[in-house]
This record gives structure tokens, sequence and C-alpha cells, in this order.
């Protein structure tokens, strides 16, 4: 039996006190011991930012790249290794300005990964510059008189996008978390997981009062249906994207190295190395 | 009789001048002839005046004739733009429907000869068998059989059906009664028979994709760009049948990202770009030098800076790789000057990138990556795989996945493995790969990661030719081709080479020749005597390293190296 405290690697975060990264850190962690993945089988990559540190806190093979950069390395290391359980974990900035591509690709690539979203409306490793997740009217450093930018809204795109699998949670509503995690890791294709995880420092409009009194939780919506984009489509607009709980799945999603599978080719590791000198032959042929 | 002749096939950009000319190329080949063809094309893809020289012989020649013997023209433009090109004695073939306006120098014995291309395809069914025509006639002029154009026509046309084919031949039936008729005259033009052995016809980038496929590489991630797209189209295609994946990636901060996750989940990996897509993956390729994850990069250089000339060739990138990326981490260039040493360069780059745990690039050009030509056999049993330092599971000592050895290069564990789970990171770390500011640890760190590379210094990585001269003329890429061309066509011809491996520079090697010589000219295709000016940095002896430079898009040509060399010799 893996235990939570086989997945703390005994480095303690160098987050500020009650960041909200410390509670999504923990649901990783508990999920990763309800699902039972060996540690040795968990990699865990991230990007650049206070959320970036995120991987060096697991208890797993963990890949620190650089600012926007998580998918491509989590995608590229899936592809090596499908038995590997890869979540890329990273902040709005990450994603969402200088890896928004990245995000988009990854949706329609749906390469069978989870990425955690360290949504805090704000940069906070850079000490409090504005995100394109900022609310309209946010100030900080770089926005003295207020974000004039419209927002991006991380869900929405994320459907209109063809996502196969979109949770968000709070940092706070750690049972749910786990279980959207869980979810997450579990679905084959490519998952995200939008967190809002307050920043303490920085962020003094979207604080974890405000994020109380805001979201709405799904599960406690009557009648809702994961697997409807419709409805999820439309309570994202109604809520405008303050809500928690899995928004979207849809159940046959095939991820991109199965349905390679399925037709008959093999993804990278699957071959031992070396051809034979018959293949060899074989290929020069094409040239004569 | 000839040893060797130049032709040039050309016509309307789209309308298959370059497939007649490879399938041309193709039957010579599998004859025992050598070929090589220079293609000009401009980035238009339908529309506009293409063409492909191609390059005869009973010898292997790796550069274009400044003149041409025969020209085959599918439209006026092609006689416009090249009849000043002809030899004296040449021969132009046009379709007969063309109205080209026909006088050149009255003392000339240049002979322009009509051809029915046109009325022959459309009594044969379509008007793309135009092609076969033309290499019918090509053909029958070089002495080549019909049962041989038979064969190339059938391998051809094998999955377009049984009507194709049949089309085809007897088109090639027509021509070859039509010139048994009328174009016995032009029999000077005959090849030089040679004894039969099938060699491939291939570009650098069919090569480089051969040689990554043998090495082992089964993940590919690439963005398309002009002169390098073919080698994940063509990996595209090889990779799943062997075990193995491309990705074609949204960019190339994507595409090195991609492969560095590939090769750290334990898959050989690799990308392949031009200048344009180099500039967006350097931060990439620093985070492989800083993390020791090996991957291979393939730089197929064109004209920049930014998109510059897309189609045209240049050897410009050298600096940015040789010095690109912020901060210092360890990289190896290699540079491969034939279409053979693109295929070792490339499995022996995948073997240097995980011994020494960097970023490999091999550094191709557009003339070497594009150009089509007969090749001598790649040799299947030089294909060695050495994997590195790879950590398989002990019971006994603790992982570190940076623990400082010997020869500074330390065991990976590849993700999965029990026992070798660490953290890898783009900061500064320590050897358990931990981020940590210690200006102790950042001085070892730094030390480690340069000094594994060192003994690369050692290596002989400069191939000389010697003809007992005190001047070596030194290329990288493709120049060495028309060097070699050059130095054969000279009185006195003086020593030359070309280096195989740029980075590290091989300066044991290095010191020697440049006791040795007295005058070192070094030829390349940029403006800032990219190479000479490193070479001038790690050497000294400015006074005894000269440069050849040429920067307009196209690679030298025969005249002007024997020119410019030829000052030299005496
Ligand atoms: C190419 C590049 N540009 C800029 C930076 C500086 N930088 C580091 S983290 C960051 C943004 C962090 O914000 P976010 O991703 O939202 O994460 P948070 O710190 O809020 O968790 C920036 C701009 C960088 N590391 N790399
Ligand atoms: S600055 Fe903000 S995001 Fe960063 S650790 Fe502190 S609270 Fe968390």
């Amino acid at each position: 039996m893996t235990t939570i405290k086989e997945y703390h690697n005994n480095i303690s975060p160098n987050w500020c006190p009650g960041c909200g990264h410390f509670s999504v850190l923990r649901a990783l962690q508990v999920a990763a011991v309800k699902l039972q993945i060996p540690n040795e089988k968990l990699t865990v990559v991230s990007g650049i930012g206070c959320s970036g540190r995120f991987s060096g806190y697991v208890n797993a093979y963990s890949f620190h790249g650089i600012h926007g950069r998580s998918l491509p390395i989590a995608q590229g290391i899936k592809v090596a290794n499908k038995e590997l359980t890869v979540v890329a974990a990273g902040g709005d900035g990450d994603g969402f300005a200088i890896g928004l591509s990245h995000t988009l690709h990854a949706i329609r690539r749906n390469i069978n990964i989870t990425y955690l979203v360290l949504n805090n409306q704000i940069y906070g490793l850079t000490k409090g510059h504005t995100s394109p997740l900022s609310d309209i009217g946010t100030q900080t450093k770089s926005t003295p008189t207020g974000s004039l930018e419209t927002p991006i809204k991380p869900g929405i795109i994320a459907l209109a996008n063809g996502i196969s699998f979109l949770a968000q949670g709070f940092s706070v509503y750690q049972e749910q978390l786990v279980n959207i995690i869980i979810k997450a890791i579990q679905h084959d294709g490519f998952s995200m997981v939008n967190i809002f995880s307050p920043c303490v420092t920085y962020n003094k409009t979207n604080t974890y009062q405000w994020f109380r009194k805001h979201l709405v939780n799904l599960e406690e919506v009557q009648g809702y249906q994961t697997e409807n984009f419709e409805t999820a489509m439309n309570k994202l607009i109604e809520t405008d994207g303050l809500c928690t709980g899995v928004v979207y799945q849809n159940s046959n999603s095939t991820s991109y190295l199965n349905k390679l599978s399925q037709n008959g080719l093999t993804p990278a590791m699957d071959t031992s190395l070396p051809l034979t000198r018959g293949d060899f032959e074989e290929i020069i042929n094409l040239y004569r | 009789m000839k040893k060797s002749i130049s032709l040039l096939i050309g016509g309307v950009q789209g309308e298959g001048i370059i497939s007649t000319g490879i399938n041309l190329m193709k039957a010579l080949s599998s004859l025992g002839y050598y070929t090589y063809g220079g293609r000009s094309f401009s980035s238009r893809i339908k529309g506009g005046n293409t063409s492909i020289t191609v390059h005869i012989g009973i010898e292997c020649k790796m550069w274009i004739n400044d003149e041409v013997d025969i020209i085959f023209a599918f439209d006026n433009d092609t006689i416009y733009k090249y009849a000043h090109l002809i030899h004296k004695n040449g021969l132009i073939f046009y379709d007969s429907i063309l109205t080209p306006e026909l006088h050149r120098n009255d003392k000339d014995n240049i002979k322009f000869v009509p051809l029915p291309i046109s009325e022959m395809a459309k009594n044969n069914g379509v008007e793309i068998i135009k092609n076969t025509c033309a290499m019918g006639f090509l053909g029958y002029l070089l002495g080549i059989t019909r049962e041989t154009l038979h064969e190339v026509t059938i391998k051809r046309f094998k999955q377009k059906g049984l009507e194709i084919i049949k089309n085809n031949i007897n088109v090639l039936k027509d021509v070859y009664q039509y010139s048994e008729k009328n174009l016995k005259a032009y029999n000077t033009f005959t090849l030089t028979p040679t004894s039969i052995v099938k060699r491939p016809l291939m570009t650098g980038n069919d090569a480089i994709s051969l040689g990554a496929l043998m090495a082992g590489c089964r993940f590919i991630a690439s963005y398309p760009i002009t002169p390098a797209s073919e080698i994940m189209e063509n990996l595209g295609k090889l990779l799943p049948k062997y075990g193995g994946t491309m990705i074609q990636v949204e960019d190339e901060i994507a595409a090195v990202n991609m492969i560095i996750g590939g090769s750290y989940g334990g898959v050989r990996s690799m990308t392949a770009t031009s200048g344009p897509g180099i500039s967006l993956m350097m931060e990439g390729i620093g985070l492989a030098g800083m993390t020791e994850t090996p991957i291979v990069i393939i730089n197929s250089q064109r004209v920049g800076p930014s998109t510059g000339l897309p189609t045209k060739h240049e050897q410009s990138d050298l600096f940015t790789l040789y010095f690109g990326g912020h901060g210092e981490y360890p990289s190896i260039i290699l540079t491969p000057s034939t279409v053979e040493e693109c295929f070792n360069a490339t499995i022996r780059g995948f073997n240097l990138a995980e011994t020494y745990q960097c970023p490999v690039i091999i550094l191709s050009d557009l003339a070497l990556s594009l150009t089509p030509q007969t090749i001598e056999a790649l040799d299947f049993s030089k294909v060695e795989i050495n994997r590195g330092k790879i950590y398989t599971p002990t019971e006994s000592d603790e992982y570190k996945r940076y623990q400082l050895t010997n020869d500074y290069i330390s065991y990976r564990a590849l993700p999965g493995t029990r026992g070798g789970i660490h953290h890898t990171t783009g900061l500064e770390h320590n050897e358990m790969g931990l981020p940590t500011d210690d200006p102790l640890n950042r001085k070892k760190m730094m030390n480690k990661r340069f000094k594994k590379i060192e003994p690369l210094q050692l290596g002989e990585e400069i191939i000389i030719h010697k003809n007992n001269s005190h001047v070596l003329v030194l290329s990288f890429g493709s120049t060495y081709g028309v060097i070699k061309g050059a130095m054969k066509s000279i009185k006195t011809p003086v020593d030359f080479g070309f280096i195989q491996m740029i980075k590290p520079l091989p300066i044991k090697q290095l010191q020697g020749i440049i006791e040795s010589y007295k005058h070192i000219i070094i030829v390349e295709n940029n403006y800032c005597k990219q190479f000479a000016t490193i070479l001038k940095s790690e050497l000294g002896n400015h006074d005894k390293i000269h440069s050849l430079i040429k920067y307009d898009g196209t690679p030298f040509t025969l005249k002007e190296i024997i020119t410019e060399i030829g000052g030299w010799v005496n």
C-alpha cells in the first residue's frame, strides 16, 4: 500500500503561508494514493512560476521545465512511455499567456495526460503582474490603473476547442478536488482541471472569501449532466466560469496513442531498438 | 560517347518537371552511372518556371557544371532563361508546340530540335504523360534501353494501376520509334557504358531520415519548413511501421520541448527545422543542456535572417548555434558534407547525444538537404547504437541523477525505473537534481557540464585530401563537393578537406594543421566568415586563416572556386 507519506519528498515548499498551491499539491498526492500509482510510475511536469515549483514537491519523477512549456514536455513523455501516469501543472500565466497555444493544441491532440491549472489570476512569481485571466479593473504592478483587457475564459475556450474532459476545482474544496483529479487521471484523453488557487500575497480581489461567495458547486446542481456539451457551455456562461466539479466529459473519448494503436500503428516505446538488415535493404530499395 | 553529360530540364512549376529529372536519375543510378541534380525553385507551388540540372557521369561528381550539354524545354521560359548556359556543341530539345526565339551566336553549333511531346502525350491518353515522353527522349539520347525505362515506369506507377502503366509504356514505344527515325544523328550524346551497380538516389534529407531510423530514433516532433520538411515526412511514413511516432506540432517551441520529454521518457527523439525554427528553439535547447537531456536537432540552413530567401542556400546559422542560447551550456554540432555522411552523422549524433547527455545539432544546408544524387550503398554493418549511461536499479547505493564522476557523466534514470526517482529542473541544481543557488555547487555543476564533452576536442574530425601543398582549403557542409571538383580540374591542386564536427572544435588536430600549412582558406556561404571567425578565436593565427565567402543565395560554382583558389596556388 502506498500512503500519502510516500508521496512527500520532505522538501518544504517555498510558497507563502496560505497560498492555494499547498492544497492542490496535497490533492494530487491523495489522488495518487487513492489510485495506488507506484511512485516511479507517476511523472509530474511543471512550468515556471510559483506554481512551477509544484513538481519539485512530489516524490515521483518530476520535471520542472521552462515557462509555458509543461504541456509539450508532458506529451513527449507520454508518447515515449504510455505506461506512465503523466500530470502537468502550471499557473494561469504559464498555460494561458505564454503557453496558450500549447494548451489549445494539447486539447486537440488528446494525448492521455492530466493538466492541473493552478489559477490565481495573477503572476505570483514575478511579484504581482497582471495575468490574461485577471478580471477587468484588477490593479497590479503592470496595470496601475486597473486591467483593461478582457480576461480569457479558460473553461469556455477549452470546451469550444473540443476538450474531452474539463473540470474545475477550488483548492479549499479538498474532497471534491481529489475526486476530480482521480477522474481526470482515469479519463482516456487530455484532461484539464482548472483550479482556483488563491494568491494571498498579490491578488487582493480574488480571495478565499471571494471564491466561497461566488463559486457554484455543480454537484449540487440538480440534474447536471457532465456528458452534455451544451449544458456545460451554458453553465460556464451562466456562472461566468465560477463553478466547480466535472464540467464536461466525453466518455467515448479515445486518446491519441490509443487511436494510433487502433489503426494498427505502434506508438514509440513498444518496439525494441534495432532494425534487421532485411528492413534496411527494403527501405534502401525505395530509393532505387 | 560521353563520360559525362549535364542536362537541364525546365518547365512550368507543378507539372512534374522535377520528378521527370528524378526518375531519369533513378534509372541511370540503377545502371551504374552517377547523377547529381541541382534544383532551382521558387516558393510558388504552381506556375513560374522551374528546372532541374542533372549531371550524369561514370564518376561521382557533387557539383553542377557551369555549362550544360542538353536543355530540355517544356516552356519558352526555360529557353529564354537558360539558353546562355548551353555548351557550344549543345542541343536544345523543346516541345514542338512551343515557339521559342531560336537565335544565339551564329558561330556556335547549337542545335534546336523540336520534339512532338505534347502531341504524343495526347495520342496516349493524358497530358501528364509528357513527362514519360521526355524521359523517353532523353533516355534514347543517352543510350538507355527501352526495357530499362519500362522497369522504372512500372515501379513508378505501380500504385496507379494497370491502365496508367499501359499508357506510359505505349508512349515510350512511340518515343523510341520516333527517335530511331529522327534522332540517330545525335548519337554523340550516348553515355560511355559502365559496369552495372545498382546505387540508390538520395538527398541529404533522405539520408538523415534513414540514419535516424537506423539509430533507433522512434519519435520526431516537427513543424514544417523548407528545406527540412522531408525529414518529418519521411519519418512520418517510416516510423509507424517500425514502432514510432511522428507528430506535426504547433510550432518549433513545442517541437523541441516535446522531444525533450520524449528523450527524458526513454525514447531517442529528434526534430528537424531550419533557421527560423532554430531561433524559436533556443530556450528549449538550453533546457536540454541544463538538464543534460539528450536531443538531436537537424538544422537544414537556408538564407536568413527572418524569412530571408526561404528556398535558397546559405550556411549562416553557425554563430547562433555555436555561441547561442542564453547562458552557457554544452552542445555538439556535427557537419556532414555528403549525403553518405548525413546518414553516418545522424547515427553518430544520437550516440553522442546519449553518451554526453546534451543537445546535438546536425548542421545541414539547403544544397545538401535537397540535392538528389547517386550515392554509394549505405553500410548496414556500420550501424552501432550506444545509449550511454542508463541507470539500472541496484540494492545498495543511493541514486543521484547528477552525481559527480570521473568523466563528469552521470547515470540517467528513465521514468518508470524503481529507485531512480529524482527531480529534473532548468534551475541550477545539486547532484540530487534539487535547486540550489550555492556558489560552490554552481561552479561544480558548470564544470561538470562543460568538462564532460572535453574529450571530443581530441578527436580527428577533419578529413584531408593531400596534394602535397602548403595551402589547405577547408569547408563544412555541401561546399566540399564543388571544392573537390575544382581540385580535380586544376593543374596544381592544393590540399582540401572538410570538418565533421565544429563543436567542440577538434582543437588538437587543428593545432597540428595550423602548424603544417602556410595558408588555410575557409570556404563558406555567409557574409560574416562565421567558421573562419570561430577558428581564429580558438586558434589565433589570424594571418594564416583566409576566407572565401559567398552570400547571394546560391552555392559556389566550379568556376568561382577555381578562379579564387587558383590565386593561392601561384
Ligand atoms: C520566457 C520567460 N519569460 C518570462 C519569465 C518570467 N516569469 C516567470 S514566472 C512568470 C509568470 C508566473 O505566473 P503564473 O504562470 O500565473 O504562475 P504563478 O507564479 O502565479 O503561480 C513569468 C512571467 C520566464 N521565466 N521565462
Ligand atoms: S506569491 Fe502568491 S502564488 Fe506565489 S507563493 Fe505567494 S501566495 Fe502563492
